[in-house]
């Protein structure tokens, strides 16, 4: 018994504390490395902070490793082995890598460096121009020159460090000149006199001094100034001056380009975060997304979010016009044009994204609905839905899909709901319906951005306000049409008896203009009574 | 001296410019895998019908290792075409392994049912797998050749023809330079 109760004590005593000793450090350690690696599927984050799946998974194998008895470097260079050194937050100190080490203190220190030596020159220079007091020998040959009125005759087109130099001087003897004649005036106090006099002849004595040096380095091919080579000279000034300028301008590019290149990278690659787990950094440069037509489609579904329609259908069209193949504009726009009763226009616009992305699974959805829904073409619905099966993955969505399917399988057929159009529903026999298309010999004259207006009239009015006109943007034919109700121009007016049905692909998109190049067509057999289909048109006709 | 100070104006501003240009046109999630042309790691997995399965047993056969979800969009995609080339070499020399991760057992069953997948899948559960075949993304699809050695590594969805010439690649131990990528999801 006692040795049963001692080794129970043993446990709660003993081996508890020390288990409770080492889990905390295996926590810490596996926090510690998590801490160093890069979650593969998050941005910025590391497996220590990251809350997803992969980084708990990614946590778990680092514990398990700690209790293998593996430290943390051999549980680094795992990751590393699988990941690349991508995974590690901290790059290692070899190869490449040491480059992201080594640059900024490489950078910081060429700053510096560079900074001192302005500085000191900068310094120097005002050092120079305050002018110390020069030495007895020089002061007393600025005196005699300045005395003698012997000046060069100095070409002022020359602009080398020399010329300038005896400007320089020749200017600061005149100013003497002009001092003493001050002086002489009395329009100068003596002590006033003896101080600025000093201050040039120190300055003076400077600029000889400068100018001796440059003799002494760049001895002069000829000591007489001027005219024997200044034709050579003046070339060379010529020279110099277009280097400058070519200097400024290339300059000026370089600039250009780097502000270009910084404008456009970052003004594409950044934008407002859409939610908490989105990036600001943008798709630019990746070839994962557009840019202008991306923004426009992020406005158009912020816009549609909100059901601001207007906004979304500019937004959207905005978009189309960047990129007239993105598939999201058009079904987006699609639902739109369903929301407001355009079932053969949505239809259109689904057909449109399904042409870019035949997988695109609102696409789908949308082309199902409005089939099922607006047009009750059963099998075409049923074809778009069981599409989308094979799509989307498990869940509300694909519930909701099956749902309809199984509603339209037993045989029901009819819609849940109507539409949410707006709009009272019509029945198939108060619209007319058929296919219209283009003469093939009027193929090559298609303006894509065209719009085509479906026109009826009362059999027996010929000429007047329309009784109902339908408008489709950019075409694309042959294509299905049905003008009912829905489409009547002055509302009350019935939509009913024998109906004139004509059709215009009109090129600047306004009703009320023919424009010359517009192609027009009739339905052979007008008027055509409501209620019909097969209403076919073929627009084999130009305007003069 | 002018040409000088143009040189270093030029030598100064090259370097961001190309520093710009390398960060700006990489796909900052992409991870380029270290695992080509290495040994595949060895893993044993539990089959949906109960066998299990070691990569050591699939040895001296070329093997196509793809992990897949059933959420995940670009999977089903490719579902029909990866039965579709397994149809086309299950009598050759070649084998297909599936590998579900974060998946549950009943979404991963309905998802092989659904689109009559006949080859081996089973589930990583652990995750352990797709962290030793570096995956983040999926599908991703492994070629193996008889020795157990890496030889193509796939990205994103795959076709019925890279899926065979790849294979066939694999089979001679051909490795491939670099690895494909088509649209794939971001694992969770």
């Amino acid at each position: 018994m006692l040795p049963r109760l001692l080794f129970i004590v043993f446990c709660l005593f003993v081996t508890n504390p020390l288990w409770a000793a080492t889990a905390p450090d295996i926590d810490d350690q596996t926090r510690a490395i998590a801490q160093e690696l890069r979650c593969v599927v998050c941005q910025n984050l590391s497996v220590a902070d990251s809350p997803s799946e992969m980084a708990q998974q990614m946590r778990g194998i680092i514990r398990q490793q700690l209790s293998a008895g593996k430290n943390p470097q051999q549980i680094k260079d795992f990751f590393v082995s699988k990941y690349g050194e991508w995974v590690l937050l901290a790059p290692t100190t070899r190869g490449f890598s040491l480059l992201v080490w080594v640059l900024p203190f490489v950078v910081l220190i060429a700053g510096f460096t560079s900074s001192l030596w302005f500085i000191r020159r900068w310094s120097a220079k005002k050092r120079e121009d305050k002018g110390a007091i020069a030495d007895s020998e020089l002061l007393t040959r600025v005196r005699s020159e300045a005395a003698s009125d012997k000046t060069l005759d100095l070409d002022p087109e020359d602009s080398s460090p020399r010329a300038q130099l005896l400007q320089e001087r020749d200017r600061l003897y005149a100013e003497l000149k002009e001092l003493q004649f001050d002086f002489q005036a009395g329009k100068l106090a003596a002590s006033d006199y003896a101080t600025l006099k000093l201050e040039i002849e120190n300055k003076a004595a400077g600029v000889l001094q400068q100018l001796d040096s440059l003799l002494s380095r760049h001895p002069p091919a000829s000591q007489s100034v001027g005219h024997q080579s200044s034709d050579k000279k003046s070339s060379s000034n010529e020279m110099r001056k277009t280097f400058r300028g070519w200097q400024l301008a290339t300059g000026g590019v370089l600039l250009l380009l780097f502000g270009l290149t910084l404008g456009i990278a970052l003004t594409n690659s950044v934008r407002p975060r859409e939610s908490t787990q989105d990036s600001m950094t943008g798709d630019f440069l990746t070839g994962t997304a557009g840019s202008e037509s991306a923004q426009f489609l992020q406005q158009g579904k912020s816009a549609f979010a909100k059901q601001d329609w207007p906004k979304a259908i500019e937004a959207f069209k905005q978009a189309l016009a960047v990129d007239p193949n993105l598939p999201e504009a058009h079904a987006y726009m699609g639902f739109i044009l369903i929301q407001a009763g355009h079932a053969d226009e949505a239809l259109l616009a689904f057909e449109k994204a399904l042409v870019v992305a035949p997988n695109l699974p609102m696409a789908l959805w949308g082309k199902g609905m409005t089939l099922y829904q607006g047009k009750q073409d059963y099998a075409g619905a049923k074809q778009a839905f069981e599409k989308l099966l094979q799509i989307i993955p498990a869940g509300a969505e694909r519930v909701e899909v099956e749902k309809i399917l199984a509603e339209m399988s037993q045989g029901g057929q009819k819609p849940r709901q109507q539409p949410e159009t707006g709009t009272p529903p019509t029945s198939a026999n108060q619209q007319i319906a058929g296919r219209i298309s283009i003469d093939p010999k009027f193929k090559a004259n298609v303006d894509g951005q065209a719009t085509l207006f479906i026109i009826a009239r009362p059999s027996d009015a010929a000429k007047g306000p329309p009784l109902a006109v339908k408008k489709i943007d950019r075409p694309v034919f042959p294509l299905s049409y049905s003008l009912g109700p829905e489409n009547v121009m002055m509302q009350g007016v019935p939509f009913t008896g024998t109906i004139a049905i004509t059709a215009r692909l009109d090129k600047d998109g306004n009703p009320a203009t023919r424009q010359p190049g517009d192609l027009t067509g009739d339905y052979k057999g007008n008027p055509a009574a409501v209620g019909s289909k097969n209403i076919d048109i073929v627009l084999d006709q130009v305007v003069q | 001296m002018a040409w000088r100070r143009l040189l270093i104006t030029v030598l100064l501003i090259a370097p961001v410019l190309w520093l710009l240009a390398f960060g700006f046109t990489r796909d900052a999630r992409y991870i380029t895998s270290p695992l080509l042309a290495k040994e595949a790691a060895p893993f044993t997995v539990t089959l949906f019908d109960g066998r299990k399965i070691s990569l050591n047993d699939l040895r001296g056969k070329a093997v196509f290792l793809n992990f897949w979800a059933s959420w995940c969009t670009p999977c089903r995609a490719e579902a029909k075409d990866l039965e579709a080339a397994w149809q086309q070499v299950k009598d050759k020399n070649m084998v297909f392994l599936g590998v579900a991760l974060q998946d549950t057992e009943k979404d991963s069953r309905a998802f092989l049912q659904e689109f009559n997948v006949s080859y081996p899948n089973g589930r990583d559960e652990t995750g352990k797998i797709a962290v030793d075949y570096g995956v983040w993304g999926i599908p991703e699809s492994f070629f193996i050749d008889p020795q157990g050695r890496i030889t193509y590594k796939h990205v994103g969805g795959i076709r019925v023809a890279l899926v065979n010439a790849k294979l066939e690649e694999a089979a001679r131990s051909i490795v491939s330079a670099k690895e494909g990528k088509e649209d794939y999801q971001p694992i969770r």
